[in-house]
């Protein structure tokens, strides 16, 4: 059987946070040099590779989602619970199943979300874009991936080694920094080529062929 | 300005070099919101500067298709045309001119380039199945997965591992369901021709 080119990082995941239904749903994929985001309707998918040696920075951030959700669901599915057992004993056998029904959908829905432990956000920057990753919804298969990935970043772009940051950050100051916004916005390359065209007319400009 | 500067995902606060590539989470300093941040070298790595042509010198030598004035650095890997370091356009350690990347792009002959694709399979799945909740649809739905199942039998599918299960699946289910209109249709013929 022939290799295959990707391999699996991540089960898709709907891009808006409440969306119950969702169009678009995202994935991650481990390539060869990249990790590939796939964003699919179901009938057209979309793709953005972060090659290992572009990617900056991955940050995680945990978030109350899930136990906020974890509560309402706790609360909804006891009262229906409980509206379940009033109901049986007010000789409303229709109802009191129905209602139960409804409340043990939502405690196994509390369970899964239980089950999948704390949830967080994902940020995947490189130097012209910063990108959220949905797919890495749960804290403990965020860490998963990063780990994972960790030592294959490190292979394309070498180790840095503790307290090296401010020292490599050195030379950049010459060069500008780029920060980029999650629209997709270049800070800095914005600022310097401004700089550039107005504050420095030597600059040569800059030609496309 | 040292670093470049990592933002709190939740309060957009700078965060300071003492939160990078931390084991466990660490607190925002401004919000608290527990973070994990994995820093590597590309952040500090200067952005790689565009390179201009450098003009020809000596009489003879190999000049660039597109800037005949300038010195050719390296030929195009989809043309083989002579290209200057301007209009170098290096993907992953492959040189093309910008004709050959647009073309690469446009018609996903540069895999890396893609950035899109249909799903044919998925598309023919649906139309075969979801028609089914209200079966008439069925006379118009089937013949056009038919022709979406041939028609895209070869095309290429997701760009990750798929078999042709979906075509498959949406051949059979749409073969079925034409066979069963023709069943009906001469069933109902053959009524008419017997009772009238």
């Amino acid at each position: 059987m022939a290799e295959r080119e990707y391999e699996r990082l991540t089960r898709s995941a709907a891009r808006a946070r409440f969306a119950v239904i969702s169009a678009e749903r995202c994935s991650l994929w481990l390539g060869k040099d990249h990790v590939l985001s796939i964003d699919t309707n179901g009938y057209r998918e979309s793709y953005k590779r972060f090659y290992f040696r572009d990617i900056q920075a991955v940050i995680i951030r945990q978030t109350d989602y899930g136990k906020i959700a974890g509560l309402a669901l706790g609360v909804v599915a006891g009262l229906l619970g409980l509206f379940a057992f009033l109901s049986g004993h007010a000789g409303h056998p229709v109802l009191a199943y129905i209602q139960g029904v409804v409340a043990a959908l939502l405690a196994a829905i509390l369970v899964l979300n239980l089950a999948g432990g704390p949830t967080c956000t994902c940020q995947l920057r490189t130097a012209v874009q910063v990108e959220e990753l949905p797919s890495l919804g749960r804290l403990r298969r965020a860490r998963r991936v990063l780990a994972r990935l960790r030592p294959l970043i490190a292979q394309a772009q070498g180790e840095l080694a503790p307290g090296e940051a401010p020292a490599r950050s050195e030379p950049e100051q010459e060069g500008g920094s780029a920060n980029p916004t999650t629209d997709g916005r270049v800070e800095g390359l914005a600022q310097r080529t401004d700089g550039a065209t107005e504050g420095n007319p030597e600059e040569p400009p800059i030609i496309t062929p | 300005m040292n670093t470049p500067s990592l933002l709190c995902t939740r309060c957009r606060t700078p965060l300071g070099e003492a939160l990078f590539n931390q084991p466990e989470l660490v607190p925002c300093p401004a919000c608290a919101a527990p973070l994990q941040v994995a820093v590597f070298p590309a952040l500090f790595r200067p952005l790689r500067a565009g390179r201009d042509g450098e003009l020809l010198l000596i009489e003879g030598e190999s000049s660039c298709f597109y800037h005949p004035q300038k010195k050719a650095v390296v030929p195009c890997q989809g043309c083989g045309r002579f290209l200057c370091a301007l209009c170098d356009c290096e993907l992953n350690d492959q040189h093309f001119c910008p004709a050959c990347l647009e073309t690469g792009r446009t018609k996903g002959k540069i895999k890396a380039l893609e950035k899109e694709r249909m799903l044919y399979d998925s598309m023919a799945l649906s139309l075969a199945v979801y028609p089914l909740l209200i079966f008439y649809f069925t006379l118009v739905t089937a013949p056009a997965t038919l022709y979406i199942a041939l028609r895209y039998w070869n095309a290429p599918r997701s760009i990750v591992h798929r078999t042709k299960i979906r075509l498959l699946a949406a051949f059979i289910l749409s073969s079925l369901q034409i066979a069963g209109w023709v069943v009906l249709f001469w069933a109902l013929a053959t009524r008419f021709r017997t009772h009238g």
